[in-house]
């Protein structure tokens, strides 16, 4: 960037580094910014009434509003569950050992698997009539009905199982991105494993958290297909996105549609806003103790 | 832990690394085979040996960052290889300083300090004691990132001793620094020795430093222990060719042994007729390391006792003395550094005094 800034503009265009970025730019431009501008433009053109009728409509019917707080209901706590299961368990799992690589391939299979697999493996599962449920029936852990599906708990249970590799895997890179040195002084000096992390490691990584965390809410904020699956889709998960599908699939109303499609980008923006300006009160440069 | 102690015994001290003896795993190899001594309080003792020869896992063993394979580490009698290093609480200070890039000076200094639970105010004024100890108090507010290589190296001393332990370790604190200031910090670390009187245990490869520190030098090769004793011991005598060669004895020449009696050796080869010391029982061929600057050119013509005829192959000028490249009659190099002058090409005698040639059995030479 450094070195970019101090050359001319004419020269930037003749090196030819700087076409290497030329298919990702092309990518960027046919696959996100025009589809956006057109979804954009598209919002204020309602099937009926003035250019903002969309949005006005959105915001004085109930049953739209109100899938913004549904969903923030369901992303937020999903998020934060997945960082505070991932940050622990990538602290463990931070030095390089074969049963390091055991635990992380198993604990990273659910990427692999879509929330379509996930759902139908958790609605036999976890189901009324789950195997979940009759091991705590017969165990006598717990004795009344067992709902884990088709409600809030579905969801959020299976935003957890898809959601918890691409935490873990983030956050893994930035626990061994720090200086093993650190937590090994911090123990010469009298601090106990706790104190280690809380210390030498979580100030470290507390930037790249925020980053995970905005990376996982954003992909738990567009859930869809789980929400369908495992949810009430017609109450407690009724989604953002549902609500979107059905101005569009239901109604055939695509301007309607873009319009839910803005609204859900500006909340995820937001929220993304106010967590990247929170990690600005953090510490953030080198992770190391010293020169190298 | 104590605060105080009379003996640091290191009791056959091992560390393996590899395998974990399963036969379908690597051997487990010793860095660290034995390492038996015992360290009085406020000794300044410095492990000395190229890399690889186990002295830095020594001090992890001691500091409780590795665990040992076998045997054990007691301060007086009390056994502390089973703690972990928070509850041994001793300083460390670690070659690439480690400090904590996101606490402030004072902070990072404070730590150990936090980490004890000592008041808010006690630690400031210890902090300050610490920081005004390795004169760094100005700069109490700033990251470690906005100081000098050697400022960082001084705060990670600072953070070791405000916590007044009862031994300091050093991992080659010095190698990170450029050549004028480890020779400053060298003396640095040297006179807060001298105030504060803490036992310090100093890894290193540069014998310079281990002689200008030490009270006491433990030279290591592959793990083992070849010689415990003080700098002019080790420099002077040592105890075998591995030391010898570490200590800067550059000159080995095989010889055969003609002559022996109890403090006096003969030998000869092509061209030399030397008189020399035995290091050790000797058969008849010995190895017999000389340093560089026990040598001095004889005048032209005279024929002195315990000298050798060479040819100057090459001569580097180093200002009041130079360094002489010779070749002896059987063609073995030899080192030379004395005053006066020789060309290349000319032949020479240089002599040597009976006293600074050390002769080891031939069959030590690897």
């Amino acid at each position: 960037m450094m070195l970019m800034s101090s050359q001319t503009a004419g020269s930037r265009w003749r090196d030819p580094a700087m076409w290497m970025a030329a298919p990702a730019v092309i990518f960027m431009l046919a696959v996100f910014v025009y589809p956006f501008i057109h979804g954009l433009i598209l919002s204020f053109q309602p099937l009926e009434g003035g250019m903002l009728s969309n949005y006005v409509k959105f915001f004085s019917t109930d049953n739209l509003w109100m899938t913004i707080g549904v969903t923030l209901k369901l992303a937020l706590p999903a998020t934060l569950i997945n960082i505070l299961i991932a940050v622990p368990v990538a602290y463990r799992l931070r030095h390089k050992t074969p049963y390091q690589k055991i635990a992380t391939t198993i604990l990273v299979i659910p990427i692999t698997l879509g929330t379509v697999l996930i759902a139908e493996g958790m609605l036999t599962y976890f189901g009324p009539k789950g195997w979940f449920a009759q091991i705590l029936q017969t165990l006598h852990i717990y004795e009344g009905a067992i709902r884990l599906t088709h409600n809030y708990a579905g969801v959020v249970i299976s935003l957890v199982i898809s959601g918890f590799p691409f935490a873990f895997l983030l956050i893994l890179s930035y626990i061994t991105g720090i200086d093993p040195v650190l937590p090994r002084a911090a123990a010469t000096l009298g601090a106990t494993p706790f104190n280690q992390f809380r210390y030498a490691i979580f100030p470290l990584i507390l930037p790249g958290l925020a980053m995970a965390f905005c990376l996982s809410f954003v992909q738990a904020f567009s859930v869809f297909p789980s929400a369908v699956l495992l949810g009430s889709p017609a109450g407690a998960t009724r989604v953002i996105s549902i609500a979107a599908y059905e101005a569009a699939f239901e109604n055939y109303d695509y301007s309607m549609a873009s319009a839910v499609a803005m609204i859900m980008g500006a909340v995820q923006l937001g929220v993304v806003v106010i967590v990247l300006g929170a990690r600005n009160l953090f510490y953030r440069g080198p992770v190391t103790g010293g020169k190298g | 832990m104590k605060p105080d102690f009379k003996t640091l015994r290191l009791d056959r001290v091992t560390r393996r690394f590899g395998g974990t003896g399963k036969t379908t795993e690597a051997p487990q190899v010793a860095a660290l085979d034995g390492l038996q001594m015992d360290i009085a309080r406020g000794e300044f003792i410095a492990l000395l040996g190229p890399s690889g020869c186990g002295k830095s896992t020594a001090l992890n063993c001691i500091a409780g960052l590795l665990p040992l394979s076998d045997g054990g580490i007691y301060l007086d009698d009390h056994r502390i290889d089973t703690l972990p290093p928070e509850q041994r609480g001793f300083g460390m200070v670690f070659q690439n300083y480690a400090l904590f890039p996101h606490m402030t000076v004072a902070k990072n200094v404070g730590f150990g300090l936090l980490m004890r639970g000592v008041p808010a105010a006690e630690i400031q004024t210890r902090v300050k004691r610490a920081l005004d100890l390795v004169q760094l108090a100005q700069h109490m507010n700033k990251l470690p990132g906005q100081l000098s290589g050697g400022q960082q190296q001084r705060v990670a001393i600072a953070r070791a001793i405000v916590i007044e332990p009862p031994l300091i370790l050093m991992d080659e604190p010095l190698s990170n620094l450029d050549a004028k200031l480890r020779l400053e910090m060298r003396s640095e670390i040297r006179r807060i020795h001298g105030e504060l009187g803490r036992t310090t245990l100093y890894v290193t490869h540069d014998q310079d430093e281990a002689l200008s520190l030490a009270d006491r030098i433990v030279v290591m090769k592959d793990g083992k222990v070849q010689q415990i004793g003080t700098p002019p011991e080790v420099y002077g005598q040592p105890s075998n060719l591995a030391v010898a060669r570490f200590m800067g004895y550059r000159n080995e020449l095989v010889l055969d042994v003609v002559g022996q009696d109890a403090q006096t050796v003969t030998l000869a080869g092509p061209g030399v007729n030397l008189v020399g010391i035995p290091k050790m029982r000797l058969n008849s061929r010995a190895a017999v390391s000389i340093r560089p600057e026990e040598f001095s050119i004889c005048a032209d013509g005279s024929n002195p006792a315990n000298s050798i005829s060479a040819r100057v192959e090459s001569v580097e000028y180093y200002g009041r003395e130079s360094l002489f490249m010779l070749r002896t009659q059987d063609n073995t190099r030899l080192y030379v550094r004395a005053e006066g002058k020789a060309s290349p090409g000319e032949t020479i005698r240089v002599s040597v005094p009976a006293d600074r040639v050390l002769a080891y059995p031939f069959e030590q030479v690897a």
